[in-house]
């Protein structure tokens, strides 16, 4: 099982009107693993995830996951894949509830015309005990801090009992100890779970030490591997166009870039 | 308020209600229709609002008239033209924004006036003066008739029909329709869908509330709503109350003080939405009424 491919890129290239994001990306991830994807800002990281949920199709080459054309992909498909977005402005304002909101994941596997019944209510209320939500269940969820209404979207994409979970950057905008947090947590689903999980971050040293591969995207998809194969001076410089130092610590590999913001 | 505090006021105002306003046929389908109206109008509201398809609906009320001032040219039904103009317009617009080719709002823009200036054109061309068709523009709930009625009823009927078949879904595609999408709600009908129940609900209220004014009928009650609620049912539930109360108190309004009816209900749903931004616990925590 563990080595299955559960998605395939195969010479996928994407465009936008004029813009190449992905350019010949070939890349297998197998059922289980826990890829983490990094790349400067336009790289193609939010479009590759959109790929693979169907949002973007391929100019040329394909997309599979599930073995299955993502463009052509059913609803039932869909449902499988838990998909965190881009951190988005989330209204303050609009009203619903912590409970609402994870209950929604579950919308598609109920159906049309069905009501949540006592199974869906339970898978909600167990998906905010995982990321430790439910004490907020009947909060407003423009009453929550940025960290914690991450947690209540994982929750959302829990509530789907999904068997691929998609983030894009999950932590960006959370302070560090939360941070740490919320990768112990999705690090714990992927094992406990046996989700396959792609995470976009631009915290390559947060990440590392928890994927079992790196991928570094920049339209095209210059390296991908285990962390220490990945992360080499060389290739980090030229894909950031920054002085780069790697250097081992604790067992760990660590990297500086320049005056680069993010890392 | 005043006039309720003399007793001889409130007799006046019972006698006039009770006794004689309900006395007639008119006025008795002027109720019912503006109940089935205010109704509608403030449950599809509440989706306008959040999903920020306010425009919409006031380009679609414009392209609902080019449809009423066609069907009095060439002497076909009115409404059947005003349900057909408006049902293209969110059609095309809909097409148009999902493709990518032109945001909701500028496609309704050039619609707004393409279709108005279709109305100007096609009163100019009647041989006669017709103030029917300003009964459309600022609409009088006095001429509904038992045929208006029965459209009224039906199409209402389907718009409450649906909201409630497809709530859950429509709840996630106000929420974050890429969200829906990618969690394989088949978000691109659905979306249609609700864009069609606009345009019915906008032609429902035509006649009685007029093209101008129908907008105030379906965005005021869901922004009432919105400052008072955190909770999704409950604001489907006080835009429904202050769409319903606001409704009849102006046909009861109106026809007491004898005033418009579609301008008085507009006035009285507008203080309503101006009283709940002042007592709102969203944004003044002193006042707090949860
Ligand atoms: N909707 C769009 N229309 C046109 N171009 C787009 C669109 N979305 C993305 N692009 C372009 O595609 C490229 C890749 O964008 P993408 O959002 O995938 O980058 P990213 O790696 O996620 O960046 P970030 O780190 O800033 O989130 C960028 O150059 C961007 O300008
Ligand atoms: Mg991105």
């Amino acid at each position: 099982m563990k080595n299955d491919v559960i998605i395939r890129f195969s010479h996928a290239t994407i465009a936008y009107q004029q813009r190449t994001a992905l350019e010949d990306i070939s890349l297998e991830i197998r059922q289980g693993e826990f890829v983490g994807i990094i790349g400067p800002n336009g790289s193609g990281k939010t479009t590759l995830l959109k790929s693979i949920l169907g949002l973007i199709c391929p100019d040329t080459g394909s997309v599979q996951i599930f073995d299955c054309a993502c463009h052509k992909l059913r609803c039932h498909h869909k449902a499988k894949i838990g998909y965190i977005p881009q951190k988005g402005q989330i209204d303050p304002n609009f009203p619903v509830t912590v409970m609402e909101t994870v209950m929604m994941g579950r919308y598609s596997s109920i159906g049309l015309l069905r009501r949540p019944a006592k199974r869906d209510r339970e898978l909600v209320l167990n998906a905010l005990k995982e990321v430790e939500m439910d004490g907020y269940r009947d909060t407003p969820l423009g009453h929550l801090s940025g960290g914690q209404q991450q947690r209540v979207m994982i929750a959302r994409a829990l509530a789907q009992q999904p068997e691929v979970l998609l983030m894009d950057e999950p932590t960006t905008g959370i302070d560090t100890p939360t941070q740490q947090s919320m990768i112990h947590l999705i690090s714990d689903l992927h094992r406990n779970l046996a989700l396959t999980v792609l995470l976009v971050t631009h915290d390559v040293n947060m990440i590392s030490p928890h994927v079992d591969r790196l991928a570094l995207l920049k339209a095209r998809l210059f390296a991908v591997g285990p962390p220490a194969e990945v992360l080499s001076e060389k290739t980090l410089s030229e894909i950031y166009g920054k002085q780069v130092i790697v250097t081992t610590q604790e067992g760990g590999t660590y990297v500086i870039i320049g005056d680069y913001h993010h890392v | 308020m005043e006039l309720f505090t003399k007793p001889s006021a409130i007799e006046t105002f019972y006698e006039a209600v009770m006794f004689e306003m309900l006395s007639y046929e008119f006025m008795q389908r002027a109720l019912i229709a503006s109940v089935v109206i205010g109704l509608v109008c403030s449950i599809i509201g509440v989706f306008v609002i959040l999903k920020n398809l306010t425009f919409i609906g006031a380009g679609t009320s414009h392209a609902a008239f080019g449809g009423v001032t066609l069907g009095y040219l060439i002497g076909f039904s009115p409404l059947y033209l005003a349900i057909l103009f408006s049902l293209v317009t969110v059609w095309v617009v809909g097409y148009l924004s999902r493709k990518g080719y032109l945001k909701l709002d500028a496609s309704v823009g050039i619609f707004y006036s393409l279709t108005m200036a279709l109305a100007v054109l096609f009163i100019g061309l009647m041989k006669a003066y017709n103030a029917e068709i300003y009964g459309y523009l600022f609409g009088s709930i006095l001429s509904v008739t038992n045929m208006d009625m029965k459209i009224i009823l039906i199409l209402g009927a389907i718009v409450l029909l649906i909201v409630y078949l497809f709530f859950k879904e429509f709840h996630f595609i106000t929420f974050d329709e890429e969200m829906a999408t990618a969690s394989g709600i088949p978000t691109g009908w659905l979306s249609f869908l609700l864009l069609n129940m606009i345009a019915l609900t906008i032609v429902i209220s035509l006649k009685s509330v007029g093209a101008i004014l129908v907008f105030a009928l379906i965005v005021t009650p869901a922004a009432a709503a919105y400052q008072l609620t955190y909770s999704m049912i409950r604001m489907f539930l006080y835009s429904a109350l202050i769409g319903v109360g606001s409704s009849v108190a102006g046909v009861v309004l109106s026809y007491w003080l004898d005033l418009p009816s579609g301008a008085t209900t507009v006035l009285f749903v507008s203080a309503v939405f101006f009283l709940t931004v002042i007592f709102s616990p969203k944004r003044r925590p002193v006042f707090s009424l949860r």
